[in-house]
């Protein structure tokens, strides 16, 4: 690491964390949350590129980085797109798969979990991941679905282990699974290879990276990956106990995955993205019985074990603002999609930063005299604390028009310096 | 004055407003009638959502309850009753985008508030638009998407129906968690929402009040 790189490196680490401390920063800086094709749409590589060429991908991202002069270098919010095609995964379509080369990998939400199937996942939940959930989410995996799979317990010596487990894993449609998983993890290490060679440049240029790993908060996680909007909505209603109990055995390991993450990672800060909890999608009574607890419970076990919880609140939260005062100051990194900046500051003024909340649609479709006039809106509602940090509401967006990206640093520079 | 049917739906109680309709069908109350309460209730729910007192699980469940009373009722009716309806619409997710979410539960609600709605589906390519719009002549024309593609999806929707002489034929509303103002004036489109309430006022104010 070069030493000027090393101190740009240390620089903006310091900003970012005065700004989430409530300590008035030397000026505002852009900090892109999470990036997905917009690095490559700029130079013209196609999606289907971006998803399979891992190291293209990176070093666009890093091109993109120093070109619009962001300060951090965002996450990258895409996944090995070989590892999608390894697993035959149906719960994604993602462009080189079944989308033309131009579209957007795309998440296909469905009851992957039945509503009756919930004390089969209780009282077993690694056996149901195993025989229901994988053969559900991928086509290669389907052989798992298809072989008596006995308790794992009855394994537990060499005896049973070899003429138990030995016959199961010769047949046909596990080896087919293994071979597949196997396939998928050689891609994932492509990915992670490209991925950490990627930081390490960063690093080396001065530029940390937003956050290490994404930890789903626990309504999120059953209601997005196992019962859909739609199945846990109902779920509220018809099966309440059985919700509540899903949601707490997820939310211990989704703390023990924050812990993991934080750890293999290096970063501090995780990105928690917040889908369900938005206003609109329950009531006060709702979130208070099936969201906040656990996710509030996630955020504490984050900042107690010295991370920084960076929560990505989509969708309008203005109604939820007063759950979030309950958070201790200075400790959260929120970042905002569509919530009523005025009101946010009466809130949370003196608990929490602001961060994000540049319309998207600005970014995509609007002028540079139109991004330029939203962050001095920005500014002078924060400047007065400096509690802010540039972003559009959801990390830089896929269409954002150049000339407007760049638009965001003339104003952070024009306005944001204090 | 809300029928019991009506209250049993608004306060979420399935099991309840699912034993009144049997109760009522072998009582010999008119089918059609039984149906029309359980539609109240939802126009009831829409009505509250767009004033911030019910949320979305309301809309879902509510629409779950009317899925299992028309079950009960279809039996029991005669013939397919020609109600008037409100005006056609036709919507879709647009081209390059799959999520539906939104745009199902706006499909439901403008259904049960009357209006005859043809759902395209997702990732609906401009062709399909033009060939739906001529096809069954709509009132409103609703263009859904969650991912910022859609919003050039949105613009040559807009552009594409502009170009088959259809677009003075009907107003179009641009809908989904990223619409606003601006890509509504970006797509040329006649109005947005971010939720059902602006769709359900949108399409009340463009049908002149439910004429």
């Amino acid at each position: 690491m070069s030493s000027t790189g090393e101190e740009l490196y240390k620089q903006r680490e310091q900003r970012f964390n005065d700004i989430v401390a409530l300590r008035r920063p030397d000026r505002v800086p852009i900090v892109p949350h999470v990036i997905h094709y917009f690095a490559t749409k700029v130079k013209g590589i196609s999606n289907r590129d971006a998803g399979y060429d891992h190291k293209l991908h990176y070093d666009a991202i890093k091109e993109a980085t120093i070109r619009f002069g962001w300060d951090f270098t965002p996450t990258n919010g895409m996944f090995a797109a070989d590892g999608y095609e390894a697993l035959g995964t149906t719960q994604l379509r993602w462009p080189g798969g079944d989308l033309a080369d131009d579209a957007s990998f795309q998440f296909v939400e469905g009851e992957y979990m039945k509503a009756d199937e919930y004390d089969e996942f209780l009282a077993d939940p690694n056996g149901f991941t195993l025989t229901r959930i994988f053969p559900r989410i991928a086509g290669n995996l389907e052989g798992l679905g298809q072989v008596p799979f006995p308790p794992l317990y009855w394994l537990a010596n060499t005896y049973y282990l070899m003429n138990v487990g030995g016959p199961l894993l010769a047949a046909p449609p596990v080896r087919k699974a293994l071979e597949s998983l196997l396939a998928m993890s050689d891609a994932v290490a492509g990915y992670f290879a490209a991925d950490a060679a990627n930081a390490q440049e960063m690093a080396a240029l001065g530029y940390p990276r937003t956050w290490g790993a994404p930890i789903i908060p626990a309504f999120d996680m059953v209601s997005d990956m196992f019962r859909s909007l739609r199945g846990s909505t109902l779920d509220m209603y018809r099966h309440p106990e059985q919700l509540l109990k899903t949601i707490d055995l997820v939310q211990q390991g989704q703390i023990a995955l924050a812990m993991m993450v934080m750890q293999v990672t290096g970063n501090p800060r995780v990105f928690i993205p917040m889908h369900r909890g938005a206003g609109g999608f329950m009531s006060d009574e709702q979130f208070e019985t099936f969201y906040w607890p656990s996710f509030k419970g996630l955020v504490m076990a984050i900042i107690e074990a010295g991370g920084v919880p960076s929560p990505l609140f989509e969708g309008d939260y203005t109604p939820r603002l007063r759950y979030l005062a309950e958070f201790p100051a200075g400790k959260v990194a929120g970042h905002f999609d569509k919530v009523d900046r005025k009101v946010f500051k009466e809130v949370l003024g003196d608990k929490m930063c602001f961060w994000g909340n540049v319309p998207v649609s600005i970014l995509c479709t609007g002028t540079p005299r139109q991004v330029k006039d939203d962050v001095k809106e920005l500014v002078d509602l924060f400047g007065d604390t400096g509690a802010l940090m540039l972003d559009s509401g959801l990390g830089v967006p896929d269409e954002a028009r150049p000339e407007n990206m760049l638009a965001l640093r003339e104003a952070a520079d024009e306005f944001g310096v204090f | 004055m809300p029928s019991e049917l009506t209250e049993a739906i608004v306060g979420m109680r399935e099991d309840e407003a699912l034993a009144i309709v049997k109760r009522e069908l072998d009582a010999g109350t008119d089918p059609a009638a039984v149906l029309e309460d359980a539609k109240e209730a939802m126009s009831v729910l829409g009505k509250r959502f767009e004033c911030g007192d019910a949320f979305i699980p309301e809309l879902i469940m509510g629409g779950e309850i009317m899925k299992g009373i028309a079950a009960e009722v279809a039996p029991h009716l005669k013939a397919a009753t020609s109600a008037t309806t409100r005006g056609s619409v036709v919507i879709g997710t647009v081209a390059g985008d799959i999520h539906d979410i939104g745009k199902d539960i706006v499909v439901l609600m403008l259904d049960v508030n009357g209006y005859d709605v043809h759902d395209l589906g997702v990732d609906v390519p401009v062709e399909k638009f033009v060939a739906a719009i001529r096809e069954v002549q709509p009132r409103i024309v609703g263009l859904s998407g969650l991912l910022t593609l859609a919003f050039d999806s949105m613009k040559a929707t807009v552009d594409g129906i502009a170009a088959a002489g259809l677009r003075d034929q009907v107003k179009i509303m641009v809908g989904g968690a990223p619409a606003d103002a601006q890509v509504q004036s970006y797509t040329g489109a006649d109005g947005w929402g971010n939720d059902v309430g602006q769709a359900l006022r949108l399409a009340e104010q463009w049908t002149g009040g439910g004429a």
